[in-house]
């Protein structure tokens, strides 16, 4: 089909309506090609393979100070312009109480054109591949040890093209490519039942199979899985603890990250009063990174047309950046940084992260175990959440004892809880290894993004243990 | 705007399973999903963003040699796409290996009558309408406390339809209405921030409050200032709503679920008839409940939904169906199969997961606890361990009960046990039930939490 011909004037129509006959002060459209295949596996059995496309186009108008937004799944040009006057309406609709008219950041219109460039396209591998590679993991997985009694692997790749265009003169087409696995697995034994998971996530390609191949993540999940059977309940209380690379992103992305999106520290967060000040011991650094090559995170453009950049949030203890689009940006008297991210047409650009991360510094593990004669070490995390009073939790699937400086027993179902600032002042040794893990981050709508860092040590976070 | 008719939706539906059939599927079926959506939307303190989202498409699962494919479009105005897709399923499906557990999709049931699901005034709120509705609510926030900052809500009014045709003959349309609108707010005072309090009203008639909401926001906001830090030690816990929904979600759902059963992943497998929680407790998955969420004609598959009887005065009695977990056992589907719109397969979920309330209201609860915690919202239920139920999570907000009456709010508390203990040790329901999610409940109350505190 000609649509790539098409679509650019079809686009140009729409948004030259929007400012001549709506007189929209700002006008964009989004539209998305978006292939997925997805494949969920239970046991070695294989659900059933999916294959879907969704097309659909995005509109959003900025008329006296409000927004209005509507999608619809198609780019037919009469649709499209109804779907405009729908927009239109509603925001003229949400102006009517508006007390702050909203306003943009200036900034450069983009002209260009990014393509994916695999090795291995997902598209192009069959899904006959893509099972046998699924499956291959779950016969590793459930082969390890018998008391792994199940496990559960999703697959999805997802190839595209979005196209973004707006009145200020921007226009990008862009390439959509992400390969995401989520590995999960159950042992028992007696009345003791167990659960562990990976995620494998990259924006280069199926090449990510390469290195992290099925026979590694296999034995990873149910090594995990296995181990749990013998570990003990965590004390509850107040304790010294080494944080893995996987845990520490975890923690930067959920307690001090969303935290320094700009669009929820003014809606109150804890960052709201302290910028340009130390919130941090020393030895912290901060980033949100949307340029890592090939992470699950990054991108050449955000869903507004701004280039995506490497964004310093804290440097050595001290807020000095904050994530932002192009209304927060404006409000700030900022720059945009490339963190408006829309999940699909279906939905409008919100602040999101990347890759967010800690920067290592100068400690070996040894180092930072080797002083604490009782505390914690927790190695990977199950999930974690965030309140804009600072209060974070990270549950952790995966942890040990530390005792006289030495790694001991495992410990299952931990959590850990404290308040960011507090915490992040308790950091007193930062590591020098690094390690990026892939995620999803949900904030009403999915985002794929990466966290990590070195290992690093506190001095106390509350465990919520029930020993 | 493009709205798909009954008699459109469902020819559709069975020409895409005819074709499907005709190009060598020994079964086919196709969901019609089809969803409007109108809303307004509050930032930081005030109404500036609109939104209009039609969202369509059409699924096709294929079965060829017992294996399943799925293919999905949204392009629906277009016979070639349809047909692409159809084709795509059978690909897949042949690309899989033949399932042995594998026994049919279901067969043609006739449907339930439902109640209260679709209220025409839902549809005719404009733009405008639901404008006045979001100010009513904000206002009703800003005027309870100037402490108060609404951070963000909103109010949305939706059209949803559905249709399923199968092979087997099962042909049927659902269409309904949701309207809801919520409020999240903080307070704040010198230098202390509240977590952030949240309230909403969701039903399926035209029958929101949105001062309620706005109120209701707002005085929770005010009453978790001034937090204070609580002592390490067991205690009584009142879970109301929001938090005993983000506890279950993760554990007890999932454990009920006919294919965690199956896959050596609930902690109830072999317990049908066993005493598992407290005799106060007794919960139905009730598909067919008037206004309830939930509640359709027919589940993701065309099975009629129905009420099952989940734990009766403590014992558990039934576990929920799709067709295929069902017919493993010889069984037959409890109409639980659900679906994420057109774009995914069946899976096993619960409808409305009803806790039958208890007598008491909600502040006799409280006034019976000589020490204890009233949880409004968790943090980090979802890192609990799905298979085990073992949670260690953040109660906030979260008020301090002491002598019977609310004493402070608290600050950095954390609770942690399992979540089939927390059943066991229930000792009563309030009466204020409601709808939140998939969960009906009231607020409970649970002996013997270990709460972790300063």
């Amino acid at each position: 089909m000609p649509w790539g011909i098409n679509l650019k004037d079809i686009l140009a129509k729409v948004v030259d309506t929007a400012t001549q006959k709506f007189d929209a002060e700002y006008a964009e459209i989004r539209a998305q090609k978006l292939f997925k295949t997805m494949l969920t596996l239970k046991e070695e059995r294989v659900e059933a393979a999916k294959e879907g496309i969704e097309n659909g186009a995005a509109l959003r108008v900025l008329i006296d100070g409000a927004w209005g937004f509507a999608s619809v799944g198609t780019f037919n040009l009469e649709t499209l312009t109804s779907a405009l006057s729908d927009a239109c309406k509603m925001a003229k609709a949400a102006s009517s109480k508006l007390k702050t008219p909203i306003k943009l950041a200036k900034g450069k219109a983009f002209e260009d054109k990014v393509l994916s460039k695999p090795r291995k396209n997902p598209s192009q591998i069959s899904i006959e591949d893509k099972i046998a590679t699924t499956s291959a993991m779950a016969k590793t997985i459930l082969s390890y040890d018998r008391r792994v009694r199940s496990c559960t692997i999703d697959y999805l790749d997802l190839v595209g093209t979005s196209y973004f265009m707006n009145n200020e003169g921007a226009y990008i087409e862009q390439d959509k490519l992400y390969v995401w696995s989520r590995i999960t697995a159950t042992a028992k034994e007696a009345e003791i039942l167990t659960f562990s998971r990976e995620e494998i996530g990259s924006t280069a390609g199926y090449e990510v199979f390469d290195t992290e191949t099925p026979e590694i993540v296999g034995a990873k999940v149910a090594e995990r899985a296995v181990d749990q059977l013998k570990a003990k309940a965590p004390k509850g209380g107040k304790f010294k603890a080494v944080l893995g690379p996987n845990v520490v992103g975890v923690f930067v992305h959920e307690a001090f990250g969303h935290l320094a999106e700009a669009d929820l520290t003014l809606s109150g967060s804890v960052l709201m009063d302290k910028f340009g000040k130390k919130i941090a011991s020393d030895i912290i650094t901060l980033y949100d990174d949307g340029t890592v090559e090939g992470a699950f995170g990054s991108f050449k453009y955000d869903d507004e047309g701004v280039p995506a950049q490497k964004t310093l949030l804290v440097k050595d203890g001290v807020v000095v950046g904050l994530m932002h689009n192009r209304e927060t940006a404006s409000k700030f008297n900022a720059q945009p940084t490339g963190n408006a991210r829309a999940e699909d047409f279906r939905v409008e650009p919100i602040i999101r992260m990347r890759n967010t991360f800690m920067e290592p510094k100068d400690y070996s593990f040894e180092e930072l175990v080797e002083d604490i004669k009782f505390g914690y070490y927790f190695k990977s995390f199950r999930g974690g959440q965030a309140n804009l009073d600072g209060t974070f939790q990270v549950g952790v699937q995966e942890a040990y004892e530390i005792v006289k400086g030495e790694v001991g027993e495992p410990v299952r179902n931990a959590s850990i809880s404290g308040n960011t600032l507090e915490t992040l002042y308790k950091v007193d040794a930062v590591g020098k290894d690094f390690e990026l893990s892939p995620g999803r981050c949900g904030k009403g709508q999915t985002a794929f993004v990466c966290d990590g860092g070195p290992h690093i040590r506190v001095k106390e976070v509350i465990v919520g243990g029930s020993a | 705007m493009v709205v798909l008719k009954e008699e459109e939706t469902l020819s559709l539906a069975e020409d895409t399973v005819n074709f499907a059939v005709k190009k060598g599927a020994d079964e086919a079926e196709v969901f019609i999903y089809q969803g409007l959506t109108t809303a307004v939307a509050i930032e930081r303190g005030q109404i500036a963003k609109s939104s209009r989202i039609i969202d369509q498409g059409l699924g096709v699962r294929a079965i060829v040699n017992s294996a399943a494919g799925f293919a999905y479009t949204n392009v629906l105005g277009d016979k070639g796409a349809l047909e692409e897709t159809a084709l795509k399923a059978l690909k897949s499906a042949k690309a899989s290996k033949p399932d042995n557990d594998w026994k049919g999709l279901p067969p043609k049931k006739p449907f339930q009558h439902v109640k209260n699901t679709f209220d025409k005034s839902v549809l005719e709120l404009s733009a405008d309408d639901l404008v006045k509705i979001a100010s009513i609510m904000l206002e009703a926030a800003e005027k309870t406390d100037k402490r108060v900052f609404p951070i963000e809500g909103g109010v949305g009014a939706s059209y949803l339809s559905r249709a399923v045709a199968n092979s087997n003959g099962v042909l049927g349309f659902d269409f309904g209405t949701v309207v809801e609108c919520s409020l999240a707010t903080i307070a704040r005072e010198k230098g202390e921030v509240t977590p952030v309090c949240f309230e909403f009203n969701v039903e399926r008639n035209y029958k929101v409050d949105p001062e309620w909401v706005g109120k209701e926001a707002a005085r929770l906001a005010v009453s978790a200032l001034k937090a204070k830090g609580v002592e390490t030690k067991n205690m009584k816990v009142v879970l109301a709503h929001f938090a005993l929904q983000q506890l279950l979600y993760y554990t007890l759902m999932n454990a009920v679920k006919a294919d965690y059963v199956q896959r050596n992943q609930s902690a109830f497998q072999g317990k049908i008839g066993e005493k598992v929680a407290s005799e106060t407790v007794t919960i139905y998955d009730d598909g067919l409940l008037g206004g309830g969420l939930h509640t359709w004609k027919f589940d993701g598959e065309g099975v009629p939904q129905q009420k099952t009887l989940i734990i009766d005065k403590g014992v558990l009695r039934g576990f929920i169906y799709d067709n295929y977990t069902a017919r493993k056992e010889g069984k037959e589907s409890t109409g639980n199969a659900s679906r994420a719109g057109y774009l995914s397969t069946p899976n096993v979920e619960p409808t409305n997961f009803h806790f039958i309330p208890g007598k008491k209201s909600p502040q006799e609860l409280i006034n019976e606890i000589d020490e204890g915690l009233l949880v409004y919202s968790i943090q980090g239920a979802h890192s609990s361990n799905p298979a085990s139920g073992e949670f260690s999570v953040v109660a906030s907000p979260a008020l301090k009960i002491e002598n019977g009456e609310i004493a402070h709010a608290t600050m950095g508390v954390m609770l942690a046990g399992n979540v089939f203990q927390v059943i066991k040790n229930v000792s009563a329901l309030a009466n204020n039930e409601r709808k939140i999610g998939p969960l009906v409940a009231p607020w409970i109350l649970v002996e013997n939490v270990k709460v972790i505190g300063k």
